[in-house]
């Protein structure tokens, strides 16, 4: 499961009052590099939710450093996505921010969101506490009967 | 033995075994990339390299047309009620990463080799190279897609708007199947028609293909689909063909939508014709030793002395071949 996926997840069980975002707690993570597309991160940013990725990349981190060795280090994540991200169609906007900088990001953006995969682990509802598994990088969301 | 659904639960017909059949059958494999194609071209999205789409696929099974979705490039998130169908997928996608890493691995050390071939690959025709370059890279990187365990029937665990489009290949018709005494078919279908409502962004588009054992069947799935405020409607492709037929349910935000023309295919319609008038000829590109051997539904001379032949290599007793053998016996009929 990659945090893109994530970051849209939601638990519907009945009764639920904002069933996101959901608690990672990973067991087992793998790394896999994968090709940036610039444009395509810039695209997606305006449309995940970026207190929840940031509140995943932090729950991630620890089970990143057992799994994945020390050498590798997770991006780290400013606070608030920078300006020219966060409205919906800024590009033509101040080009004051540094172009190393905003490479930077994007390239944090996407390993986070693209390249960092939970193996096994759950998720967990905020609100309820419902705890769905991860087996073989597949969360298992299959509700109950009651929970319809 | 003729429609899964009425053997019971998916998750219990797509076991293991029968999940390896299905992903293994390349009949299977060239049906359903071509229904997933079209399934695509109803959905008319903006160009790849414009902006590659988030597309869910509803009943993805062992990810064959998640596969399809990753060739157009876009990004998709498949949810089954199957695990073993998913494990198919997982391993599918498995395999395609390791051959990307093993590619990778070779291309690194001979880079030039590398451009040239890409530039044979990509035969589009486009004046951008480096555009074509980069979404080829996409491309060729392992997969874009992820895989989710749910029941459709039970609602889309999403946040709202977070689908550009929904596809399902072969997957809504067991919705219209109940497999315990609280599985009411038009309540499942209904719950999964007003979550999709909320989980695709507007002006999103939806294309299911389905397989109706009824017509009341393909109304029932319409008017749940209309009743929770989608428009639409159902496209079908050679209509009249039994074999080929399809049937899309195509679902929109936008009240204006119509629905396209079916494909018909007028050389099948040809083709059909041929065989049930010319019965002795048409059969030509099927079987043509049979019919050299075949003359006027008769047998004859050549082929009965080639068969007593066979028979005599086998070790049977054969009568001699005389100047008797096969003659023009009176008509008796």
């Amino acid at each position: 499961m990659r945090l893109l996926t994530h970051n849209y997840l939601q638990s519907n069980v009945k009764g639920t009052e904002k069933g996101y975002p959901l608690t990672i707690e990973p067991t087992k993570i793998e790394y896999e590099e994968s090709p940036i597309d610039m444009e395509f991160v810039e695209n997606i940013l305006t449309k995940i939710d970026y207190s929840a990725l940031l509140s995943a990349r932090n729950q991630i981190e620890d089970r990143c450093h057992s799994d994945l060795g020390s050498d590798f280090i997770v991006p780290s994540l400013p606070e608030v996505m920078p300006k020219r991200y966060s409205d919906g169609n800024s590009k033509d906007d101040k080009i004051e921010e540094d172009e190393t900088n905003q490479e930077a990001f994007l390239k944090s953006i996407h390993t986070i969101l693209f390249d960092i995969h939970v193996l096994e682990g759950h998720l967990v509802c905020p609100d309820t506490g419902r705890r769905f598994n991860i087996k073989m990088g597949i969360p298992n969301m299959i509700l109950h009967e009651d929970e319809i | 033995m003729s429609r899964p659904e009425s053997t019971g639960h998916a998750s219990i017909f797509y076991n293991e075994k029968e999940a390896k059949k299905y992903d293994s059958s390349s009949r299977m494999i060239g049906v359903q990339k071509e229904i997933t194609e079209r399934a695509i071209e109803l959905l008319r999205l903006p160009a790849v390299s414009e902006k590659p789409s988030f597309i869910l696929d509803v009943g993805c099974g062992s990810g064959l047309s998640g596969k399809v979705l990753e060739e157009h490039g876009h990004i998709w998130v498949g949810c089954d009620i199957s695990r073993d169908m998913l494990n198919v997928a997982n391993e599918r996608m498995e395999n395609k990463r390791m051959d990307v890493q093993r590619r990778h691995a070779d291309s690194s050390k001979d880079h030039q080799m590398e451009t040239h071939s890409d530039d044979d690959d990509d035969d589009n025709a486009s004046s951008d190279e480096d555009e074509e370059d980069e979404s080829s890279n996409m491309r060729n990187s392992a997969s874009t897609g992820d895989l989710l365990h749910h029941d459709m029937g039970t609602g889309l665990p999403f946040r709202p708007a977070t689908f550009d489009a929904c596809i399902s290949i072969s997957a809504l018709q067991w919705l219209c199947y109940s497999n315990s005494k609280s599985q009411i078919p038009k309540k499942r279908l209904t719950r999964f028609f007003s979550s999709l409502y909320q989980v695709l962004r507007r002006g999103g588009r939806a294309v299911l293909q389905f397989y109706p054992e009824t017509a009341e069947q393909a109304v029932l799935i319409s008017e749940c689909a209309a009743k929770v405020g989608f428009a639409g409607g159902v496209v079908v492709d050679y209509p009249n063909s039994a074999k080929a037929k399809k049937h899309y349910l195509v679902l929109t935000f936008d009240k204006a939508y119509k629905a396209p023309q079916g494909l018909s295919d007028s050389s099948l319609m040809g083709k059909s014709h041929q065989v049930r008038v010319d019965k002795g000829n048409g059969l030509r590109s099927k079987d043509a030793k049979r019919s050299v051997r075949k003359k006027n539904r008769g047998k004859t001379k050549d082929w009965i002395l080639q068969k007593k032949q066979t028979q005599r290599n086998k070790g049977r007793d054969v009568r001699p071949d005389t100047s008797y053998t096969g003659r023009k016996r009176r008509d008796k009929f």
